[in-house]
């Protein structure tokens, strides 16, 4: 009896210490399954890279609700920048989103008088200029004003004639580059961001899309030969789909559209020419093989409405369909899928904007009027600085972040093309093969193969050589027997 | 004179594309179980070239392995050239009888099969740079064959070559049309299984409540 009782206190401690760790092991949980793609393009389950901390209202901020904010930007100094749409300002938060540094909802023009916001649905902050740039949605213009609200300059509807004046100027988002150019996305427009000059002069179109070949554009177009112009006038002419949203990063735009029929230029890299530098490889954004959602009876196809590029280099794409983020490298290799639709935090409703600043991603969703911060786990945090690595090609350096990943989550393909590049760069080539082919990467293994293969062959080259000169001494030797002991038996029988 | 073995007579054909099969029939030779053989092996080889291959030329899917892709690329495709070559040359005055068709297409497959071996082994030792030697030795084995079918319909059935064309031309319309058929039957055998299994289950359900 007393030997019972003595071990009840320690069978109690013990409950109580597994009820204690039971939160900790469900706060760790995200409100979804987290997935990634293997080489063959099938979701497979995978570690969490992000985790939901938590989700910030205008209330928190002490700003009052938002409604319908439609951008958020992190300016250099950390600062937030969130575009309340609904209520017509502009809202400056801190770094740590606790509170509102200032509201800005009426501007001094340069002739004194005052001006307010309708509907501004864009904000950026020039990092060069210290200039506010506002995408003032309803009353057709681009604000760019100082930090105290003065503006500076006022970018209405181009008079132009590459400008078509029977559409409206409405913008959607704004940038501005390092020169001062400023570039507006308006949701009417198919030919590519407006751009205009520092002092606000029209100068043209940038990084339109292009027209996607489908097999109704091609037959079309074969129609075309045989048909009439008054024919042709009036049929529905095949227009890309315009951008919806960007990002700048150093010298490169980074665009994006929303369209869910279209699979070309979702995501592009745009120099300062304009020419898109992932037009030549084959990337798909967004889902690979999308749901099918049996509630409105369609395809959750992609749509990916906005795009921000964090300081390391990842491109973070906002997908609205199913309120993810898909986040890539410099490389654009998938590495991972965070967010949900859902109403949890860390779940989405109508996702509009993605913003990055350190290792956070903040989200802003348009009908839940919050924003959602998402922080790094360990596990994201060792796979970002291997790919770092990996990227910079401190291959060697990368191998024990790499190890430490496939510790963790042994689906990582990524992380066993890793180790598989810097076992061959450290001549391991046994070992690289065995990574290659468990990372179902052919090229990898070719290249380490044929180094495996000159190294065998230099080791042994003596043996092969000394092999093949035995066998064909003794098939010369064998083939002279034979014919001599035919010729023989040939004589043989002349005698007889 | 030619008074060779089974097997030789496997390797006599082989490596006399003109005269080779005239031989064979000439000394009325040939040997179903050999074919048989044959086939058997371009099977294995079918499976060790979607298998086996080196894996710096690729990677096979292997989540999942199904046997029938590589069955209907040897056997079935066989048995079709083989049905369908007679139908049709039974109609065009051919002499080859159904036995004799299946034993001089299966040697005429050796050269393919042949390939398909040399290449695995091959693709284990050389890199991709050096693909080219894979592909040339295909293409040797594969022209191979196909001069040896030729030569095979045109002995087996003594034609001459205008009309062995048209008969290998023939004959490819009804492998396709035999294929057509094959799977109009499997899809509907599949519909009246899924018809019955239907009716079944509704049946057990009302017998339960």
């Amino acid at each position: 009896m007393n030997k019972r009782l003595k071990f009840l206190p320690l069978v109690l401690s013990g409950l109580l210490f597994l009820a204690g760790m039971s939160p900790a092991a469900a706060y760790a949980d995200e409100p979804y399954d987290v997935y990634n793609y293997d080489r063959w393009g099938e979701a497979i389950p995978s570690q969490a890279g992000y985790t939901a901390e938590r989700s910030i209202s205008g209330r928190d901020l002490g700003a009052g609700p938002m409604d319908e904010p439609s951008d958020l930007f992190c300016d250099h100094e950390g600062n937030f920048y969130i575009a309340d749409t609904g209520n017509d300002r502009i809202i400056v938060a801190d770094n740590a989103l606790e509170k509102t540094v200032r509201i800005y909802d009426r501007f001094i023009m340069p002739d004194g008088s005052e001006t307010t916001l309708s509907k501004p649905a864009g904000v950026f902050v020039s990092e060069e200029r210290d200039w506010l740039y506002i995408a003032d949605n309803q009353n057709s213009r681009v604000l760019v004003s100082d930090m105290d609200g003065n503006v500076v300059l006022e970018v209405g509807k181009p008079e132009s004639d590459v400008y078509d004046q029977q559409r409206t100027f409405l913008p959607q988002k704004v940038i501005a580059d390092k020169a001062g150019n400023i570039y507006v996305v308006l949701n009417n427009i198919t030919t590519g961001a407006a751009m205009f000059s520092p002092s606000g002069d029209f100068t043209g179109f940038y990084g339109a899309n292009r027209v996607e070949p489908t097999a109704e554009i091609i037959t079309n177009y074969i129609k075309n030969i045989f048909r009439s112009d008054e024919k042709k006038a009036s049929m529905a002419r095949n227009v890309p789909s315009g951008i919806s949203g960007f990002d700048i990063d150093g010298d490169f735009i980074f665009t994006c559209s929303q369209s869910v029929t279209q699979t070309t230029d979702t995501v592009k890299k745009l120099n300062a020419a304009g020419k898109n530098i992932f037009a030549g490889l084959e990337l798909a954004f967004g889902d690979y093989t999308p749901m099918y959602d049996t509630a409105n009876n369609k395809l959750m196809k992609p749509a990916i409405v906005d795009i921000d590029i964090s300081d390391d280099g990842s491109i973070n794409c906002l997908d609205r369909t199913t309120g993810r983020i898909f986040q890539y490298d410099e490389e654009c290799n998938l590495m991972f899928i965070v967010g949900t639709k859902a109403r949890q935090v860390g779940g989405f409703d109508t996702a509009a904007a993605v913003e990055s600043y350190g290792s956070r991603l903040y989200v802003l969703d348009s009908a839940k009027d919050t924003i959602t911060e998402f922080t790094e786990t360990s596990f994201g945090a060792i796979v970002h600085e291997a790919t770092a690595l990996y990227n910079d090609g401190y291959y060697e350096e990368a191998l024990d972040p790499w190890y430490e990943v496939l510790k963790r989550d042994g689906n990582y393909r990524r992380a066993y093309i890793g180790v598989a590049s810097a076992l061959l760069r450290k001549g391991d080539y046994k070992g690289a093969m065995k990574y290659a082919k468990l990372a179902d990467s052919p090229k990898l293994y070719d290249k380490a193969f044929e180094a495996y293969r000159r190294e065998f062959l230099r080791k042994h080259f003596g043996k092969i050589a000394a092999g093949i000169l035995i066998a064909a001494g003794a098939v010369i030797v064998l083939k002279r027997r034979k014919k001599h002991g035919a010729a023989v038996t040939e004589t043989e029988e002349k005698e007889e | 004179m030619m008074d060779l073995t089974q097997r030789q007579w496997v390797k006599h054909a082989v490596t006399h594309p003109v005269e080779g099969f005239e031989d064979m029939r000439w000394k009325k030779s040939g040997s179903l179980k050999i074919a048989f053989f044959i086939v058997f092996l371009l099977f294995v080889g079918q499976v060790f070239d979607g298998r086996l291959y080196g894996f710096q030329f690729g990677i096979p899917y292997d989540k999942t392995f199904s046997i029938v892709p590589y069955l209907v690329k040897s056997v079935v495709l066989f048995a079709a050239w083989v049905v369908g070559n007679w139908s049709v040359c039974t109609l065009l005055d051919g002499e080859g009888t159904m036995k004799n068709i299946c034993i001089y297409s299966a040697y005429a497959l050796v050269p393919y099969i042949v390939q398909l071996f040399v290449n695995v082994l091959l693709s284990h030792v050389l890199i991709r740079d050096e693909a080219v030697f894979i592909n040339v030795i295909r293409i040797i084995g594969v022209g191979w064959t196909v001069i040896l079918l030729f030569s095979a319909v045109r002995s087996v059935h003594q034609y001459s070559p205008g009309k062995t064309v048209f008969a290998v031309i023939l004959t490819i319309a009804a492998m396709l049309i035999m294929l057509f058929l094959l799977v109009l039957f499997m899809s509907l055998v599949q519909q009246i299984w899924i018809f019955i299994l239907s009716v079944y289950t509704e049946i057990s359900y009302r017998f339960r409540v």
